[in-house]
């Protein structure tokens, strides 16, 4: 018997059987190392575990969700990191796709400029955070020694309630900009010649150009781009961990440093596997809405 | 081939003989735990035991401290434990008791100050740990600037009452008041009374404390019921928001202790209430500018009293080795070589004896420091309680919210932690 594949020849059984031997050793470890944690995480969830009482004999069913709920600082900490992930994406997304347009354009020393840039995106995000730290040091940092130099400052850039947010947004491009950079353009190296001819043949205008021609050829990358950095911009933990601890105030606190409280400091596994079934569900349904969107693209 | 086989096993062995002399501890990156690494090569002359000390950051300590003491085989030997761990970390049964090692090679825990023992030792009738060093808090200040004529002058001058070490909370913050100066005319205070560690979390939660006992406040009442919400607390956080505002550095608000000590080094403030542990660290002249210039004095109304204890985990794979050196770092000898470094001890001889006191002079501001600590509230759920109360604190001090509202969610956050703990009837 043989099958027919969308785009390839049909399959014998023996090469079809032969491609589940080869891929069921990677499905198996997939298996092990994602869907069984991720299955023990919401069991977890529905039990009263703590690091002090270790046992699942408690039964409490969606107490720990609706215990998260109900919590004030939990819906606070929602909030600030939808308003993280739309500040990072947006802002690191305009910035990489201009860097990135503007590379694409230069041929000399290209791999300088890579490797500069590069540079930021190989370091350690606690490492990121621990010189930033010391950087925006109000009294002693090398930052607001340089702006009083322009008599500006001294700006309290951690300790402002205004100010922290932008802050960790500042550090957070400063060190993720590059990815976005980096993904925009290899996608913008890839593009066929032959639209922009035809464009330019037309009496198009480079911006023109870059409306009709680029951004509708680009869309699936940078639909690609903005969802892998939406995904580990919603995970950011090591700087509000080692630059602010959640504060000032509320102002800093990610849900990621918010779940890491519940399982560290209130020793509640049970409700910090809650919370961060909630979080999934919510990645889940903002992938599962891109990736949609994106194959509707191609 | 029989000799390369009988060469593997030997190797072996070799290793698994180097495993079982080597013990594993996790510590804190502090100056205590280097005046401890001085003295290994010693130890290890002495008994043939490697020492492997992993020295971090206090922040990563719970959390990487609680999953492996939860685990049954765990990857540490030895262990410190910071005083408001020691009732979770007993209560989930994590360290082993060390009542029998300790009748058995005779240790003399009487030598231990009573008040350190109880924080750091014993857990009811149950010695859990050996207290290691302590870390109670006190006022940092500039003892030249306190000891000078044309100052006193000055001071009496404006307050009628004398320059000298703090003996109430008032006369404390008249000298923050007095020492807050604008040093180049350009109208901000630039030379600063003090310096605060506002940082949510433990940071202003530790701090705080001080405030709130200056005050007058305690934490609990006899039943564990909540009282710092109460009018000593709101003028506690009054005072820490003026300092910060008034009388310290801008960003303050978002110092750790090594921020604000950073500030004092350099030189820029008159005082810092803080952990007396770092008063070593001023003398040096590598990082600091205020080299023989800081002395050390008790809180007025009893700064907050904090230590460190050796503890056995359960899970340790070593614990014979792990008590052979509790037992030789423990001892006088090394004691008294840790102290004359710059070590705060717990043992009450260290406070008198003639060598240290020759080569530490503050050594009798200390014993009055640690005499007067006061303690902070330690039930199974401190760590939860202090993450709470330094989120309300910090609130209250940027703006955000009013003091009362904040020592009343904090309160209500003690009063349900401390019915879970099973304390208040």
């Amino acid at each position: 018997m043989s099958y027919s594949t969308a785009n390839g020849p049909r399959l014998s059984q023996n090469d079809r059987s032969f491609g589940w031997l080869m891929t069921a050793p990677g499905l198996l470890a997939l298996l092990l190392i994602v869907l069984f944690p991720l299955l023990f995480t919401v069991f977890t969830s529905a039990f009263d575990y703590t690091l002090l009482h270790r046992k699942y004999d408690t039964f409490v069913g969606f107490d720990n969700y609706l215990g998260a709920i109900s919590d004030e600082y939990f819906s606070a900490s929602l909030l600030v990191t939808v308003q993280f992930v739309v500040a990072v994406v947006i802002l690191e997304f305009v910035i990489g796709f201009t860097v990135a347009l503007m590379l694409n354009a230069v041929t000399r020393f290209k791999d300088v400029y890579y490797l500069i840039l590069l540079l930021p995106l190989l370091i350690n995000p606690v490492v990121v955070a621990l010189i930033w730290r010391m950087f925006l040091h109000p009294e002693l940092g090398i930052v607001n020694y340089l702006l009083s130099l322009v008599y500006i400052g001294p700006v309290n850039w951690l300790g402002d309630v205004r100010i922290a947010f932008w802050t960790v947004v500042l550090v957070d491009i400063w060190h993720q900009v590059s990815f976005m950079i980096i993904l925009l353009l290899a996608g913008l190296s890839a593009l066929p010649r032959e639209p922009y001819e035809a464009a330019r043949m037309e009496g198009a205008s480079t911006i023109q150009a870059f409306i009709y021609v680029t951004l509708p050829l680009m869309r699936p990358v940078i639909a690609v781009t903005l969802l892998i950095r939406l995904i580990f911009a919603v995970k950011t933990f090591d700087l509000v961990f080692i630059m602010t601890r959640g504060g000032p105030g509320t102002s800093t606190d990610l849900i990621s440093y918010y779940i890491y409280r519940s399982a560290f400091f209130g020793l509640n596994i049970g409700q910090a596997s809650a919370i961060s079934v909630l979080l999934l569900i919510i990645v889940l349904s903002l992938t599962a809405y891109l990736y949609r969107y994106m194959r509707s693209l191609t | 081939m029989r000799r390369l086989l009988f060469s593997a096993a030997i190797c072996a062995m070799c290793v698994t003989g180097a495993q079982a002399d080597t013990i594993h501890v996790l510590m804190e990156n502090v100056p205590d735990t280097r005046y401890v690494q001085d003295l290994l090569p010693e130890f290890k002359a002495q008994t043939g035991i490697d020492v492997e000390i992993e020295s971090i950051s206090y922040i990563d300590m719970h959390s990487k401290l609680a999953p492996q003491l939860s685990s049954p085989e765990g990857g540490y030997d030895l262990i410190v434990v910071d005083f408001y761990w020691v009732a979770e970390f007993t209560q989930a049964g994590w360290l082993m008791p060390l009542d029998d090692l300790i009748k058995k090679d005779n240790v003399d825990t009487s030598v231990y100050l009573p008040t350190l023992m109880n924080l750091v030792g014993k857990v009811g009738d149950t010695t859990y740990m050996l207290p290691f060093y302590n870390y109670s808090m006190g006022i940092i200040y500039r003892k030249d600037m306190l000891n000078d004529p044309k100052e006193q002058e000055a001071f009496k001058a404006k307050y009628g009452i004398e320059l000298k070490i703090p003996t109430t909370w008032d006369e404390y913050k008249k000298q923050v008041e007095f020492f807050s100066r604008d040093t180049d005319g350009d109208g901000k205070v630039d030379f600063y009374g003090t310096v605060n560690q506002g940082q949510r979390g433990d940071c202003i939660s530790m701090q705080w404390s001080n405030y709130l006992y200056g005050n007058g406040g305690q934490y609990h009442d006899a039943n564990w019921k909540a009282t710092f919400d109460g009018e000593a607390g709101v003028k506690a956080i009054e005072d820490f928001k003026a300092d910060i505002a008034k009388h310290g550095p801008t960003g303050a608000e978002s110092f750790c202790f090594d921020e604000a000590a950073n500030v004092f080094g350099q030189g820029k403030a008159f005082s810092f209430v803080t952990f007396n542990i770092l008063l070593a660290g001023f003398d040096d002249p590598k990082s600091s500018q205020v080299v023989g210039k800081a002395g050390i004095a008790a809180n007025p109304g009893g700064g907050l009293n904090g230590g460190w204890g050796w503890a056995i985990p359960n899970s340790s794979p070593n614990k014979e080795a792990a008590w052979t050196f509790i037992k030789w770092i423990e001892a006088k000898d090394a004691v008294r070589k840790r102290t004359m470094a710059g070590g705060a001890p717990t043992q009450a001889w260290a406070f008198e004896d003639p060598e240290i006191v020759a080569k530490r002079p503050e050594m009798g501001q200390l014993a009055i420091l640690v005499a007067t600590a006061q303690e902070f509230p330690t039930f199974t759920y401190t760590v939860d309680f202090v993450e709470s109360l330094g989120r309300e604190l910090n609130l209250a001090v940027t703006g955000q919210k009013d003091p009362k509202e904040a020592l009343a969610r904090a309160a209500e956050d003690f009063n349900k932690l401390v019915v879970k703990a099973g304390l208040q009837k």
